[in-house]
């Protein structure tokens, strides 16, 4: 096994067990809390599945298949979310603005959606690229801070989100909102800017597709394209990069705003895709959900899939396990703070190997140092 | 309500006492977050570590007479701030440990706090009172409020120091001023303020004069956590002897932008909280005047972005009159040579 090769199963284990520990965890405070603990963790771990229920007469029919849509729902924005993030944290620029790229990419897909009329292929790609430019936009303003006046990206993004969603609601309440509605909300979309159902019986529609396609193409772009080598190159040394004689601040402006673009196109998936119009606050505390999703990943686009899929998956299951017990979806959020935490935690590992070498014996380290000359 | 009544009603000493109020919850955690930030160690979880601290104050101020009873009653809000303190505390620990024994970047393990308390509190709540949107249920109480005796009886003067209804401050208010100079001293005339800023400057030079950088940060996140803890508990342990999920609702990050529009110094961030506190209050204010709230609440994130533009404008012209300046003595020593 080459070194290298070597390194990604350490760090596949290393992420296994963290999220192993996490979920261990999760089902100790569960166990605090609930009268059927074991109950409660069932449904978590299982909810999401659709079950497969046969009659007496042989014949089957599948059950929770909106449970099933529920997940993958969830795990397009998370994987969109995840991708945005991905793109910026490995450029190592701690840009927090996907909140506000996302709620101003609902927004302009939302304005183009109620006040343009086209045929539907046009309408949606229209509302698309409006969602993309908002969000490539919103990203483009902290990273050229960031780059030509060096302002601290983390306080611009969030300054930025709070400007974004403020205006987000000033515009639904004062311009957008449809008053017949019992709630602050615009109209219904016209069928020509809603995204078309793809898994029958749930709210699964051609965002699938279009997240598989983002995946490709960041895929493409990351390790393919100069620009998305510029920015590895950046994130790994910054130096090293200058001097290399790549633009670093074009490269910071850009990563913060090509992410941006899927953020924004996260917010077609809310608005264009699951709700059908504009609401107040679209997905609640959405905004920092792509950040554990792009770690699991270690900032890899093509394991952003199966980590959004993964972080989708216990997000469902909390909410079905929510409906279903004594204890509240909250508790995802602690297990996700655990594997934040300890993925992050670089020296843990080194750590431990320290700590079992110094307790072995000396004998043991005379073995081992002379197992190294045989093998040298 | 007309315009002229809400211009008087803000040129008035109420509206001051009302910015006095809606700042202390910023002050607290924005001298935290500049103790962070100059020790080079910036707490971004002081929003996380506001909202822990303001859930357990609640809870411990009103279950405390059912874990320990028999104490008396004036004590017990006493032990919920005590409580809220102490998570503070460990929040922070937990950072501070992840970051400097385990190598956690410090941004990523101030980000699982955050999560891990807006998760937490509504997980705890929801068990401890079956409601998943405040404590409402809980008869918690405030800690006491301090009126100064006398002044009452000066109009304008009597309501700045004695709030709007003369019935004096929470005391956080005051521990929240007090706690500016505390920092202003702490930074500028201890040794260990010199040590702090002197790692936050450059922690290689510091180390190599001795300074025991990972000590210093140590301290720096411990301090920022008691200070953020102390607004959390003025949220809920105040005004309002409540708490509600999210009811810190961005205060943190206001705080750690306060520290940067402030230049990163503690007068600056006092002047730039008491520049939120009065956004805020004046939010309340306009509602009554059909302007949206919404454009209020833009106003301080915008004068934040402002201000980083200026100030890194101002140091990049700075920068380059140096330079230029260098520049002309290096000939003038030619020329003379």
């Amino acid at each position: 096994m080459s070194a290298t090769r070597r390194q990604m199963a350490l760090e596949i284990v290393r992420i296994v067990v963290v999220v192993a520990l996490a979920l261990l965890l999760g089902f100790f405070i569960t166990a605090l809390v609930s009268d059927d603990p074991v109950g409660a963790y069932t449904e978590f771990l299982t909810g999401p599945l659709p079950k497969v229920s046969i009659n007496d007469d042989g014949s089957w029919q599948l059950r929770g298949v909106n449970r099933f849509g529920n997940w993958i729902e969830d795990s397009i924005t998370l994987i969109l979310l995840g991708l945005s993030v991905a793109i910026v944290f490995s450029a190592r620029q701690f840009s927090l603005g996907a909140e506000g790229q996302l709620f101003l990419g609902a927004l302009a897909a939302g304005a183009v959606s109620l006040y343009i009329q086209a045929p539907a292929v046009i309408h949606i790609s229209l509302a698309l690229i409006a969602a993309g430019s908002a969000g490539f936009i919103w990203g483009l303003i902290p990273g050229a801070l960031k780059a030509y006046l060096n302002a601290d990206e983390i306080v611009s993004t969030l300054m930025l989100n709070i400007i974004a969603i403020q205006f987000y609601q000033f515009v639904l309440i004062r311009y957008m909102r449809d008053f017949s509605a019992g709630y602050v909300g615009t109209e219904y979309f016209p069928e020509t800017a809603v995204l078309p159902v793809v898994i029958p019986g749930t709210r699964v529609t051609v965002a699938l597709f279009i997240t598989i396609a983002a995946v490709v193409v960041v895929w493409f772009f990351m390790s393919r394209m100069p620009l998305g080598y510029e920015i590895r190159m950046l994130g790994a040394n910054r130096k090293f990069a200058e001097y290399g004689g790549i633009k670093v601040k074009r490269v910071i402006t850009l990563s913060m705003a090509i992410s941006g673009i899927l953020a924004g196109l996260a917010g077609t998936h809310l608005s264009m895709g699951l709700l059908k119009q504009l609401t107040l606050s679209l997905s609640p505390n959405i905004g920092f959900e792509g950040i554990v999703v792009a770690l699991l990943a270690r900032n890899d686009p093509k394991w952003v899939p199966v980590a959004g899929l993964f972080y989708g998956y216990l997000r469902t299951g909390a909410q079905i396990m929510e409906r279903s017990s004594d204890v509240t979806r909250e508790m995802v959020l602690v297990i996700q703070a655990v594997i934040i935490l300890f993925i992050t935690a670089e020296l843990i590992l080194p750590l431990i190997q320290q700590w079992w070498r110094r307790r072995r014996s000396p004998k043991a380290i005379l073995d081992s140092i002379e197992e190294v000359g045989d093998v040298a | 309500m007309s315009l002229e009544t809400v211009l008087a009603s803000i040129f008035s000493a109420a509206f001051i006492a009302t910015i006095l109020r809606t700042s202390t919850p910023i002050i607290l955690p924005a001298m935290g977050g500049l103790i962070s930030e100059l020790a080079g160690v910036i707490n971004i979880a002081l929003e996380g570590i506001m909202l822990a601290a303001a859930f357990f104050g609640v809870v411990v101020g009103a279950l405390g007479p059912e874990w320990l009873p028999g104490l008396p009653g004036w004590i017990y809000p006493w032990l919920g701030a005590l409580a809220g303190i102490t998570v503070g505390l460990g929040l922070a620990l937990i950072i501070a440990f992840f970051h400097l024994e385990l190598g956690a970047d410090i941004i990523m393990a101030a980000l699982a706090i955050n999560i891990l308390a807006a998760g937490g509190t509504v997980f705890l709540m929801f068990s401890l009172t079956g409601d998943k949107g405040s404590t409402s249920t809980l008869a918690s109480p405030a800690l006491p409020t301090i009126t100064i005796p006398l002044v009452s009886y000066i109009p304008f003067v009597g309501q700045v120091f004695n709030g709007e209804n003369l019935s004096g401050y929470n005391m956080i208010t005051y521990v929240a001023f007090i706690s500016v100079g505390l920092v202003w001293v702490f930074l500028y005339r201890t040794r260990l303020g010199t040590h702090l800023r002197a790692v936050g400057e450059n922690p290689a030079a510091a180390a190599s004069v001795g300074i025991n950088v990972k000590r210093v940060q140590y301290i720096a996140l411990l301090i920022s956590g008691v200070l953020a803890a102390l607004g959390g508990i003025n949220l809920s342990m105040g005004y309002l002897t409540l708490f509600q999920a999210d009811m810190t609702a961005g205060r943190g990050f206001i705080a750690l932008a306060a520290v940067f529009l402030g230049n990163k110094n503690p007068v600056g961030t006092l002047i730039a909280a008491l520049i939120f506190g009065a956004a805020g209050a004046l939010e309340a204010q306009l509602g009554t005047l059909n302007i949206p709230s919404q454009l209020i609440t833009m106003i301080p994130p915008l004068v934040t972005i402002a201000a980083l533009v200026i100030y890194n404008l101002r140091r990049q012209a700075q920068m380059a009159a140096n330079a230029r300046k260098f520049q002309e003595k290096l000939e003038a020593d030619q020329k003379a040579v």
